[in-house]
């Protein structure tokens, strides 16, 4: 596949330095007027580009651009042994939505599909992911089961352990597990996941884990997001690879959705409740039909979340969890 | 979990009447309490509304859609799609999108009629014949229960 022009700019650029129209012409292809107008569209793409009369052009930060063989690197042999697809695309509407259609063809289980950017970054409730291009991670997963969809539960949670435990090989701890499965550092989030399911009652079926991680979110798109949140440039103070974290994240969820295909949720219950953030502490579920207030008391043997109320624990399988400010 | 003491207290109210049997519901939990024949003690199941489910890389020996939940009232004739998991029933991809589906559209076996969300997993429920969807049974944004009735396709 050849890629449209804006994304062979993109490439050109990536190092933060500047190249004249000329240069970058000739390795596109194009007149300098064509780069010109492709520059134009980069800012449509959110990106920044400094243009300067007798120097040319050039990003105002340069970018860590996914990179195939870099990612497989990262995996390991024996990860890549289980990822047997890796589609990595410029700009998609949504990677999760990407893998559920090509689910209902022919995708191996084990397929997956990263972006730059997406356009329609999906989170809960149709809430939008903020995705812009090439500064956070947005990764998905595809995993075929033998059993139904009613069996798969647990999957969520599992993923969510998977992702704090790939965080951990880069050396970045501290991180834990708001119900069922937000990726947390001091009570603000760093990154989500969601799993979109189809498949006959009785099985077989078929998961996307889409995960996406906050690694250097710019200013003007953090704007945009409705809750407290975070970046892995914040917490390491350092710039965190994107393809080490890409290829270490593949490697940790599919090792993890292989043992939870033949194992069920149950065996990682534990390492769940050691990640809880909010366990024994003040919350709200929020509900459709109201909130309940509680403390939580972690997640039973199939990832329902467990809540103190008033003398009784509750369980849950639905809601939206908020931690109370205290004032 | 309900509270044990209450498990109490409902077999010690079952020990002072004449009823054989008594069922409390609540919420997923359900506790039914019944006597083994007179006059013996009163036994106590506590079970989740939704069935223990099994190891995902296995196919389970059941269909899970065969169970059956109370329906209050007749349904139109047609082939009824039932949810198969708790959660919270969603008519269309995101809140601003159209419905998957409307009363009177016709569907192809595959099509996908909603969305489930439990624990932050997003099951597409698909339609297994074609025909012509008769009646949405659930409300958007609203809990189903396992087996809840959810869609007539005739």
């Amino acid at each position: 596949m050849t890629e449209a022009l804006p994304y062979r700019l993109i490439r050109l650029l990536a190092d933060g330095r500047f190249h004249s129209g000329e240069a970058l012409g000739a390795v596109a292809g194009v007149s300098r007027a064509g780069i010109w107008k492709a520059v134009r569209r980069l800012h449509d793409l959110g990106l920044e580009v400094d243009a300067v009369r007798g120097r040319g052009y050039r990003l105002t930060e340069a970018l860590d651009l996914l990179d195939e063989a870099a990612i497989l690197a990262a995996l390991g042999a024996d990860g890549a042994r289980r990822i047997a697809r890796l589609e990595l695309l410029p700009v998609v509407d949504s990677t999760n939505r990407r893998l559920m259609e090509a689910a209902r063809g022919d995708a191996p289980s084990g397929s997956a599909c990263l972006a730059e950017m997406q356009r329609e970054g999906r989170g809960r409730h149709g809430r939008t992911w903020v995705s812009p291009f090439a500064a956070n991670l947005y990764l998905s997963l595809l995993r075929r089961f033998a059993a139904g969809p009613a069996a798969l539960g647990g999957l969520s949670l599992v993923a969510g352990v998977a992702a704090v435990a790939a965080l951990g090989d880069l050396g970045i701890g501290g991180i834990g597990l708001k119900w069922p499965n937000d990726l947390v550092w001091n009570g603000r989030k760093l990154g989500g996941i969601l799993v979109d399911v189809a498949g006959e009652g009785a099985g077989p079926s078929h998961a996307v884990v889409g995960i996406g991680i906050n690694v250097a979110m710019p200013a003007a798109a953090g704007e945009r997001i409705g809750q407290p949140w975070i970046d892995l440039g914040a917490i390491t103070g350092t710039r965190v690879g994107r393809n080490a974290l890409a290829g270490a994240l593949l490697a940790r969820l599919s090792e993890a959705l292989e043992r939870f295909a033949a194992l069920g949720f149950e065996p990682f219950a534990e390492q769940w409740r050691r990640l809880d953030a909010v366990a024994g502490r003040v919350v709200d579920l929020h509900l459709p039909d109201g909130v309940v207030s509680g403390i939580g008391a972690g997640v039973d043997a199939q990832g329902a979340l467990l809540l103190r109320v008033g003398g009784r624990r509750a369980r849950f399988t639905a809601g939206e969890l908020r931690l109370r400010v205290r004032t | 979990m309900m509270d044990i003491r209450k498990i109490k207290k409902l077999i010690e109210l079952l020990q002072e009447s004449d009823l054989a049997e008594l069922e409390i519901r609540e919420g997923e939990e359900s506790v039914r309490i019944s006597r083994h024949g007179p006059p013996g003690p009163a036994t106590a199941f506590v079970t989740h509304a939704a069935p223990p489910p099994p190891n995902p890389g296995t196919a389970p020996a059941v269909t899970a859609a065969a169970a059956t939940a109370p329906e209050e009232e007749p349904l139109p004739p047609g082939h009824v799609i039932r949810s198969p998991m708790v959660g919270t029933f969603y008519r269309a991809p995101s809140p601003g999108a159209n419905p998957f589906v409307q009363v009177g559209q016709e569907v192809q076996a595959g099509d996908v009629l909603c969305i489930i969300e439990a624990m932050k997993m997003l099951n597409q429920i698909e339609s297994d014949v074609a025909g012509v969807v008769k009646a949405i049974l659930a409300e958007n944004g609203q809990p189903v229960e396992y087996g809840q009735p959810l869609f007539v396709i005739g």
